[in-house]
């Protein structure tokens, strides 16, 4: 194969990797809890300073990853048990508060590490040959980390006797009570999977961003459109929104510009609201 | 009857509005210049807040990205004061249209966005959050008209009214006049259609009632609402920059909204002014002044809704007094023609995966009476209602209304026709009061779009409506929402409300599910009524044969989707078919 191909087609398959990975945990927490975390964003953030402040302190870039977790984690429990939970019934409000949450993690970051931009350098640097192309090492470490995480998830979600449960609890949540299965604990356990999956992709794009307090919401809305666009249910559809979203932005970006972009996979998800409201992969 | 107008305690409307407009007029004198700039300037914002309370509080949307509206008729504003500065006459018509321009932009948006019903309030919010920051782009890099990041510089200020006083009253005066006119959109049909729609989208619309229309419409006056404060802001500043469109004021603008009390008119006002004021005083003494009020908007969000005016509601109790209660006015009688309906439904067909729902169903209405269509749960018969009404597509066959086939057109467009439905759950407004609810089943098919913005119309009575009145005499209590009624109750007001539309054909759906023998034979009495004194064609779905007795001419029985039996209720009732299925006889 020409190089110049082999390299495109990574370039296309770490755009789907990193736009996938970022959703992943926006998809878990509204396809299972119907919650719309609104600070899906800024979790990623929080993951993004975490790989900062690893960095800063030369400790391992690995090192991210777990201080990225318990952050996370602890944000997702806290904020599940005291802010989401009391409003399952009105999911309205969830948008409204996570929004909220938003708000105040972005002025929390901004109290502590300010308001510029902080960049960090790759941790795995240099480049690799596939098939003749050279290919920078980090964004192939990315899609196959991307890939491990999200094979994983499913394959675990698929055969395993939670996952089962949480299927249970996310068609009728009721009836899964009454059956006993812990579904305040399931429900809470699912929420701070999010927020981890949220805090895991912040360390993984960390190197490749501007990171900075605001960064948040440009991937929440490029998630929610993927979402919108791919549909909630299956990693299939993820993948597909993934592509058509990230394939969308960087075609009229080129064209024209980032503007361009940015408004063609805007205009998109309006016309797939009227069209396909449930996404190209529905869940009947 | 309805009682005449009642003396009334309280302050009357006339001098609480005029102490209101006193004192913000007479602020200045006591405040100083510094003030009187800054709370200018929140004015403004106090404008755009009302139109988030607006969708937000009322017809129950919310918009993340309000900040575009702002900024653009901030800019607008900006270009038209640049350029006129030979000719400032022209500013009289554009400033307005600059203002106009955000409003219009607002109701194509809605348009396109509520074009599809239900899920829409999520959807909304993001997609609005995004167009503000593709705005906040598109400002910051068309710099030849905008002026790029830095902005649009040296705006004149309005010609004569360059004072830090007079841009004061300026921006007064266009709080003043936006609040009595969005507190009249409140007070008018259209405010209570709003109002009715967060409650029960679909009850609305099967009043005949275009929700994404409504919708649309909420948002581009909450867009107007933004432009005006826009317009106004690039004079009073003289500096418009990409930040006005973005994330920021959007943001604080739903802080404001909320923290003020987002379901009352003077909310958000209040809130953009008290803690606008506070913020710019205590941004800088306090380092962790923004974390602290977003905390405060979270709170206020999950324990306390009715923000702060929620904290003053009983003062305002005392200021405002009781409710009164206008003489009614004759309701203008229902435009679409009378007489029976005929009805037919032709081999309809309709699938939801595997599952049969409706296989090949037909059914005739053509005289008027009562008909009962009865069945075996899972028959389908609240499915044929739902295709009637439009909001279940059919796979084949078809449904026609006087002849005329209806099973394209939208459910709103489909009850226009006509059609009065009511639901199994009984479904009402539950935060509205009585009378309000009724009057929106009034409005139902007489009313057109621009008599929804006079607010006599919520006084509208009909003989229809007396006679219920008698008959149920809660009807009559103005001071209960329907909240507050027992479950019988609010059966009664349901079907009094689809009564009311005075429709030609009427479906009800186990319309006494849930009623003592005594409000059963009430409203068995009220159906009988209806179908002999108005010639209507009453469709009633029951599974209580002591009931279909009583009330059936013709007697429809469904089973597994099809017709299996009609006739008379003797007639089914000796059919073998219907036995088997009821009974579980061998066939």
């Amino acid at each position: 194969m020409e190089p110049v191909l082999v390299a495109q087609a990574l370039n296309a398959l770490f755009g789907i990797a990193s736009l996938a990975i970022v959703a992943l945990g926006l998809a878990v927490v509204l396809g299972l809890l119907g919650v719309l975390n609104l600070a899906h964003g800024e979790l990623v953030m929080v993951g993004a300073y975490c790989a900062w402040v690893a960095q800063q302190n030369g400790w391992p870039y690995l090192t991210a990853v777990p201080l990225a977790l318990v952050v996370c984690g602890i944000l997702g429990y806290a904020v599940e048990r005291w802010l989401v939970r009391p409003l399952y019934q009105r999911p309205f409000d969830t948008l409204v508060v996570t929004w909220g949450l938003s708000l105040l993690l972005r002025k929390c970051a901004e109290a502590i590490f300010g308001l510029g931009y902080k960049s960090l350098s790759e941790p795995i640097g240099g480049t690799v040959d596939v098939l003749g192309a050279t290919y920078p090492r980090f964004r192939l470490v990315l899609i196959g980390v991307s890939a491990v995480v999200l094979g994983g998830l499913v394959l675990w979600y698929a055969k395993s006797r939670t996952g089962t449960r949480i299927k249970a609890m996310a068609g009728n949540p009721d009836l899964a009570r009454a059956l006993g299965i812990p579904v305040a604990r399931y429900a809470s356990a699912t929420f701070i999977v999010g927020t981890c999956l949220a805090g895991l992709a912040g360390v993984l794009i960390a190197p490749l961003v501007p990171v900075q307090p605001f960064m948040g919401l440009d991937h929440v809305l490029m998630s929610f459109f993927v979402l919108v666009v791919g549909g909630l249910g299956s990693v299939g559809g993820l993948l597909t929104g993934s592509a058509v979203i990230g394939g969308t932005n960087s075609v009229v970006s080129a064209l024209s510009d980032s503007t361009g972009g940015y408004f063609a996979v805007l205009a998109l998800a309006i016309v797939f609201l009227w069209l396909r409201p449930r996404g190209i992969h529905a869940r009947t | 009857m309805r009682a005449p107008d009642a003396p009334r305690r309280g302050v009357p409307t006339v001098v609480r509005a005029g102490v209101a407009i006193v004192a913000l007029l007479a602020l200045p004198f006591a405040v100083g210049d510094f003030w009187a700039y800054q709370l200018g300037l929140l004015y403004l914002y106090a404008i755009a807040a009302l139109g988030i309370g607006l969708c937000w509080g009322r017809a129950g949307f919310l918009p993340l990205g309000q900040g575009l509206f702002f900024g653009l008729a901030a800019y607008l504003s900006g270009l038209a004061l640049i350029a006129c500065d030979e000719t400032p006459w022209l500013l009289l018509v554009l400033i307005p249209l600059a203002a106009c321009a955000s409003g219009v932009l607002a109701f194509a948006i809605g348009t396109l966005v509520f074009r599809r019903r239900g899920e829409s309030g999520p959807y909304f919010s993001m997609i609005t959050l995004a167009l503000s920051l593709l705005a906040y782009q598109v400002a910051n890099n068309w710099e030849s008209v905008t002026g790029g990041f830095n902005g649009l510089k040296g705006i004149p200020g309005l010609p004569g009214l360059d004072s830090y006083t007079a841009a004061y009253y300026v921006a007064a005066l266009a709080l003043i006049s936006s609040t009595l006119a969005t507190g009249w959109l409140y007070r008018a049909p259209l405010g209570v259609l709003w109002a009715a729609l967060s409650y029960n989208e679909r009850r609305v619309v099967m009043f005949g009632f275009d929700s994404n229309r409504l919708k649309a419409v909420a948002f581009g006056v909450s867009g107007l609402l933004a432009g005006i404060g826009g317009a106004l802001y690039a004079p009073q500043q003289g500096l418009v920059t990409p930040q006005l469109c973005g994330f920021a004021l959007s943001a604080d603008l739903v802080i404001w909204a909320a923290v003020g009390g987002r379901g009352r008119l003077l909310g958000p006002v209040l809130g953009a002014i008290v803690i606008g004021a506070a913020t710019s005083a205590l941004r800088d003494r306090f380092q962790f002044w923004e974390i602290g009020l977003a905390i405060v908007f979270i709170l206020v969000v999950l324990l306390f809704p009715q923000g702060l005016v929620g904290v003053f509601a009983p003062l305002e109790r005392w200021w405002r007094g009781g409710v009164r209660r206008l003489a009614p006015i004759a309701a203008p009688a229902r435009s679409a023609a009378s007489g029976a309906a005929r009805l037919a439904i032709e081999a309809i067909d309709v699938r939801l995966g595997e599952v049969r729902i409706l296989d090949r169903l037909t059914l005739a209405f053509d005289r008027p009476g009562i008909y009962c269509v009865i069945g075996p749960n899972g028959a389908g018969k609240t499915s044929t209602f739902n295709v009637l009404t439009g909001e279940l597509a059919a796979q084949a066959g078809r449904v026609s209304f006087d002849g005329r086939s209806i099973d394209r057109l939208p459910t709103h467009r489909i009850v226009r026709l006509g059609i009065g439905r009511k639901f199994q759950i009984p479904s009402v407004f539950a935060d509205l009061t009585i009378a309000d609810n009724l009057a929106i089943a009034l409005w139902s098919g007489r009313a057109g779009a621009l008599a929804l913005l006079r607010p006599s119309l919520r006084r509208w009575s009909s003989a229809l409506r007396d006679e219920l009145e008698l008959r149920y005499p809660f009807l009559g209590d103005d001071s209960r929402t329907a909240a507050e009624l027992s479950h019988g109750e609010r059966q009664v007001l349901e079907l009094a409300m689809a009564l009311l539309g005075e429709p030609r054909l009427l479906l009800l759906d186990e319309p006494c599910a849930g009623l003592s023998p005594q409000e059963t034979a009430a409203a068995i009495d009220a159906i009988r009524w209806a179908s002999e004194r108005r010639g209507a064609t009453i469709v009633v779905i029951e599974h209580d044969m002591a009931l279909v007795r009583k009330l059936a001419d013709h007697v429809f029985v469904l089973h597994n989707g099809s017709l299996i039996a009609q006739g008379s209720v003797a007639q089914v009732q000796g059919n073998a078919a219907v036995q088997a299925i009821y009974v579980g006889a061998e066939k």
